[in-house]
């Protein structure tokens, strides 16, 4: 093959998780010249496709984190590549998973999502106290802090975690989701937060509507 | 008085057996698992369970007594169980005690897949299996050839610091040490089994097995890794796989034996992870086909694998039909239970409880609520236990909303 790969050929293989496929033909694309700003933007459409088949149930967990392993690879070819800073972000998001809980696994799909959705994403890490998400809230100023956690006594970190939060004053625009395996409506109840999330697809879904309406 | 606890003990065991053979018991048996929970409701921190047998032994005790279940566990430990494959063909006899590890072995081992209350973590955390990348993707072929070998050689030296350099002053010692705990340990577990049913309390299990993908995930590749060698490698996933599962059946049958002759139990708990991150597809070549393989090893001795299905199963419960009928127990943890019912009722028994936010954040009237509405679904005809998801009570659990669970089960569940 010849000339500039079909751009549509890259959303596609995203779409379909196929890495060969995606890796090659991004590489190709920036060869023959192609905007690397442009090239994301393919990426993003094919990982929204990713999120849309999650959410309906045709994917798994493993399509998501192949996908986000795809996705942060590719990232990793254009970045030093971009010639211009890259359009505003939707939103910022700070993101870490809280203290007493050292899972990541989550969270790390949740960042690639957010990205490939345009959003920028502060990661705080694993076992992150309630500190250490303040003073990010404060340096940062973000839209959304997410909290993520695996373990059940991670429920508990949270609530400490938001009321710490909440103490200070500075959530007024702020909004909190918590996230991950044992996440649900009680669990968001208990611990204050304005939303929850057991999977990242929801969590971006939740985060968009928050930011973009 | 020891009459009428010797007649509860019975009673007990024969309620869980009923169940899991769907039959209708007097009444819904309530066996939760827990760690430290117990630690909560005798008043030690975490790492005072991990490290003083005496207090965690007080603490199960105290607890199972307090609020009368009808089985128990025995003292937490974080579950090595890659470790004990290392022996399993040239030293049965001790084999299972590289499985598990509590505080002191921790030590000992100096091993890396954990982090511990007291030591890596606060004295009130509880311990974390962490995992990590131990067998890099080329190295598939030399697990394949010999995983016993591979695991031996390889793994160990790099998931154990005191294993590092074999013949070393800090191998040897370790090893001696790792004996010499193993006997403590075991001379107050067999008084513990004693005491327990002298209170009329049986153990729920204590032999375990492993899904093969889920061994090359927690042990070797780590999560992420093995489900992307899936996609990148599916061949030597498989092949893998096809190695481990004969070590797995011998394993289960292994413990499983042991087990019957040391609580009378024949579960063989088998924790699974990776269920719930594979397509139906996938779940079918990767996963379920070398699985099924274990589970079917292990009934055919006469032993009953008690599967924790981790997360969502729901889109797998179908292929659960192919199991013996009557022979498994299903713990589910977010599978929404009356679809399992309707799916595996008169086939397999179904164990579930409530989630554990409503056991941390509800409150008693409201864990009611859920449990009278979960007994009264799936009660009817027979073969379900009550055990709160996800392992078993939450850490965090509110005493009193435990105790409404537990009462719900006496006032509800009864046929």
């Amino acid at each position: 093959m010849n000339g500039t790969p079909d751009p549509e050929k890259l959303t596609v293989a995203i779409a379909d998780v196929d890495e060969k496929a995606a890796l090659e033909i991004s590489q190709r694309m920036l060869e023959a010249g192609e905007d690397p700003a442009e090239v994301l933007e393919v990426c993003r459409r094919g990982m929204s496709v990713v999120g849309q088949r999650f959410e309906s149930g045709k994917y798994f967990l493993s399509e998501m984190i192949m996908a986000a392993e795809i996705f942060n690879e590719i990232l990793s070819m254009v970045r030093p590549r971009l010639r211009r800073i890259e359009e505003k972000p939707l939103g910022r998001i700070v993101l870490g998973t809280v203290q007493g809980d050292v899972h990541d696994i989550g969270k790390n799909i949740m960042i690639a999502m957010l990205e490939a959705e345009r959003f920028q994403v502060i990661d705080l890490g694993v076992d992150v106290p309630p500190e250490k998400f303040i003073d990010a809230i404060k340096e940062y100023q973000p839209d959304v802090v997410g909290m993520s956690g695996l373990l059940t006594s991670a429920i508990e970190s949270m609530k400490n975690t938001v009321e710490s939060i909440r103490a200070t004053g500075l959530t007024a625009r702020i909004k909190i989701v918590i996230g991950g395996g044992r996440a649900d409506e009680i669990a968001r109840e208990y611990t204050g937060a304005d939303a929850f999330a057991d999977n990242a697809a929801k969590g971006v879904e939740i985060i968009k509507a928050m930011i973009v309406g | 008085m020891g009459t009428s606890r010797d007649q509860l003990y019975r009673e007990r065991m024969e309620r869980i057996e009923r169940a899991t053979e769907l039959k209708e018991p007097d009444r819904v048996p309530i066996t939760p698992n827990f760690s430290f929970f117990a630690a909560r409701h005798a008043g030690y921190t975490n790492r005072e369970i991990m490290y003083d047998y005496e207090k965690s032994c007080r603490a199960i005790i105290k607890t199972t007594v307090d609020f009368g279940w009808d089985a128990t566990n025995g003292p937490p430990g974080l579950g090595l169980t890659l470790f004990s494959l290392a022996l399993l063909r040239d030293h049965p006899d001790v084999s299972p005690l590289l499985g598990r590890a509590n505080g002191v072995i921790h030590d000992i081992l100096g091993e890396r897949y954990g982090r511990f209350p007291g030591r890596e973590l606060p004295d009130d955390s509880p311990f974390q299996f962490i995992g990590g990348e131990y067998m890099k993707v080329d190295e598939y072929d030399r697990l394949i050839r010999d995983p016993t070998e591979f695991i031996t050689n390889v793994i160990m030296p790099r998931t154990c610091r005191s294993f590092e350099r074999p013949g070393s002053a800090a191998y040897l010692g370790s090893a001696i040490k790792l004996g010499y705990e193993n006997s403590r340990f075991r001379a107050m577990y067999v008084n513990f089994i004693e005491e327990l049913k002298g209170l009329g309390f049986p153990l729920n299990s204590s032999a375990s097995s492993y899904a093969p993908l889920d061994l090359i995930g927690d042990y070797l590749r780590d999560i992420k890794n093995v489900l992307l060698d899936v996609f990148r490698v599916p061949d030597k996933v498989k092949q893998a796989c096809d190695a481990l599962t004969p070590l797995m059946i011998e394993y289960g049958k292994l413990t499983g034996s042991s087990a019957i002759k040391l609580i009378g139990s024949p579960r063989v708990f088998i924790p699974l992870h990776l269920n719930e991150y594979l397509s139906p597809k996938k779940f079918d070549e990767f996963y379920w086909s070398t699985l099924k393989e274990v589970i079917f090893g292990l009934v055919k001795e006469g032993l009953v694998p008690f599967i924790f299905y981790e997360g969502y199963h729901d889109p797998h419960l179908e292929t659960m039909l192919e199991l013996p009928r009557g022979k498994t127990i299903a713990w589910f943890e977010k599978t929404d239970l009356r679809k399992a019912k309707e799916i595996l009722g008169g086939h397999t028994c179904i164990m579930g409880g409530p989630p554990a936010s409503l056991l941390i954040g509800g409150t008693p009237a409201k864990v009611e609520d859920y449990m009278k509405s979960l007994l009264e679904d799936l009660k009817p005809g027979g073969g379900f236990i009550v055990n709160p998801a996800v392992s078993g009570i939450p850490d965090d659990a509110k005493h009193e909303n435990v105790k409404a669970m537990t009462e719900a089960v006496m006032r509800y569940g009864v046929y």
